[in-house]
């Protein structure tokens, strides 16, 4: 049983309750540090990023009218502002989201754990395979099954439309089943 | 839309007996599902494609912990002028929050035995809950006192014992906080009720809310975001249904139905809504003999803590008999009148 709804706690924040405030932070802090980490790779700048976030969210909080999912408008509100940042550490040359994922978005073997369909694979070899997926594959992969976000909140987040998401999701975890195949094969030749 | 593109990924996504049958989970969805893909192999390729959506990758979700967050949190909160005293204050009475709240578990076990479970939930969530025909008074950690009524419930964030949840029927008589000002909310589907000290009464059964305000002064703010005051005496209710708001001020002529102290105060109510009271609180079911008798007004106070002298106290005051027949109620005309 979820404690309080979104619905209430946003109701409370917008109040400005201490309360309110509290339960969105307790709430939203830990899911998004994990995710701007991810996105950027700098604890600092995301920590930074992120309790200012919610400074600012509290003080805009009058001019929110209602929004319908606070989940996602957390999300892809908090990664604007945490590329900024990123583009503004870069001395203000323009950066891509592309580029900016390249080098992150990275899981390590600890991250992953195997279920049944792939048990033939050790955790490490399936965080390399993720690893080498495209950077927008990589984040949707995160956001459905890390961040359990629904595949409509996707869209919103990434800014893609619904079908869009569902492709991403199956190419992405066909590409996964493939090489994830490949690498069985290569395990069976290196044992005979 | 032909045939063809109906059978899509949406479609085999957004079908929960398809999510069951791709985890392995519910026999039966199992069966229809094996059975389906049997019939139509066309679609083999997109049943696999969603079958691996839903199954997807296990991650391990390392978040930061709630000592961390705690911090961040308190390095926040003076940033947006929210009251740090009274933070500070607060995480020293902590400690002594959570020993009120296993004593007064303690208390409970002891009064109501073991039906009535009272549980910390990850340490974080205090739950009560009350069966059928029970009742139980509870002390919150503020000091403000609960008398929940059968079948309802109630819970909150031991953090926030003045954030209160509630499903079914309950008695607030809420402890004034006068140096913080501190305010107390009850949460219902329908409404939030905001509150500073006062006694008021809260029913969320039958697709409406009720609130019945004994003192003080309260604001009612509705899922829709409209916002009403109430005065002493006052019952506002709520209709899921027709989505409004009545006020009424409680008198001689109204119509009122009354839960305190564990005695229902009837007001020229009918038999029927009298009697629903009862099928929610003690599980029992109700029937008639004869259509007029459900609308026998009633009026006066009834015992609620013991369904025999319920009915007892009932069958007095509209002159019917009312036989109980394994928590089957039948109400009858009495031969005698």
């Amino acid at each position: 049983m979820e404690l309080h709804s979104d619905e209430t706690i946003w109701y409370f924040f917008k109040k400005g309750e201490a309360n309110g405030f509290s339960l969105l932070f307790k709430k939203y802090y830990p899911q998004l540090h994990v995710y701007g980490l991810k996105l950027s790779n700098d604890q600092e700048l995301t920590e930074d990023c992120l309790q200012n976030f919610f400074i600012q969210l509290f003080e805009d909080r009058d001019k929110q009218n209602s929004i319908n999912n606070l989940k996602a408008y957390l999300f892809v509100s908090f990664k604007r502002r945490l590329i900024k940042q990123l583009q503004k550490k870069q001395n203000n040359v323009p950066i891509s989201e592309a580029q900016l994922f390249k080098a992150n978005f990275t899981f390590s073997a600890e991250e992953i754990s195997i279920h049944q369909e792939m048990q033939f694979l050790c955790t490490s070899t399936l965080a390399n395979l993720i690893n080498k997926l495209s950077p927008r594959e990589k984040e949707v992969l995160y956001l459905k099954y890390y961040s359990e976000m629904k595949s409509s909140d996707i869209a919103e987040v990434m800014d893609m439309n619904y079908q869009s998401v569902l492709n991403v999701l199956q190419k992405a975890l066909t590409k996964l089943r493939k090489s994830s195949e490949n690498q069985q094969i290569k395990n069976i030749l290196k044992k005979s | 839309m032909n045939e063809k593109n109906k059978y899509d990924l949406h479609y085999f996504l957004s079908d929960a007996s398809f999510e069951n049958w791709a985890k392995d989970t519910n026999k039966n969805d199992i069966a229809y599902w094996n059975n389906w893909i049997q019939n139509n192999t066309e679609h083999l390729e997109t049943v696999e494609n969603a079958k691996s959506i839903i199954i997807g990758i296990s991650f391990n979700q390392e978040y930061p912990s709630n000592q961390k967050v705690n911090e961040a949190l308190a390095n926040v909160l003076p940033k947006v002028g929210l009251n740090v005293s009274k933070k500070s204050n607060f995480k020293k009475t902590r400690t002594l929050n959570n020993s009120i709240i296993t004593a007064a578990a303690a208390v409970l076990l002891v009064l109501i035995g073991f039906t009535t479970y009272t549980y910390l939930n990850n340490n974080t969530t205090t739950i009560h809950k009350t069966n059928f025909g029970e009742i139980i008074d509870l002390k919150l950690p503020d000091g403000t006192s609960v008398v929940l009524n059968g079948n309802s419930k109630i819970w909150y964030d031991n953090e926030n014992p003045r954030l209160i949840n509630l499903i079914g029927e309950a008695y607030f008589k809420v402890k004034p906080i006068p140096s913080t000002k501190a305010k107390f909310w009850v949460i219902t589907e329908d409404l939030k009720v905001e509150v500073l000290g006062t006694q008021f009464h809260v029913n969320t059964r039958k697709q409406k809310t009720n609130v019945v305000l004994d003192e003080g002064s309260i604001h009612l703010e509705l899922a829709n975001g409209d916002v009403t005051k109430m005065i002493p005496g006052e019952i506002v209710s709520f209709s899921n249904e027709s989505k409004k708001l009545t006020h009424k001020k409680v008198d001689i002529e109204t119509p009122y139905a009354l839960w305190r102290g564990g005695t229902y105060t009837f007001n020229e109510i009918p038999l029927k809504e009298v009697m629903y009271n009862l099928e929610t609180t003690y599980g029992v079911e109700v029937s008639y003999e004869l259509d007029y008798l459900k609308e026998l007004p009633i009026s006066g106070g009834i015992p609620n803590q013991n369904l025999q002298i319920c009915i007892a106290a009932i069958e007095k005051a509209t002159g019917t008999r009312i036989i109980n027949n394994d928590n089957i109620l039948r109400v009858q005309e009495n031969p005698i009148n």
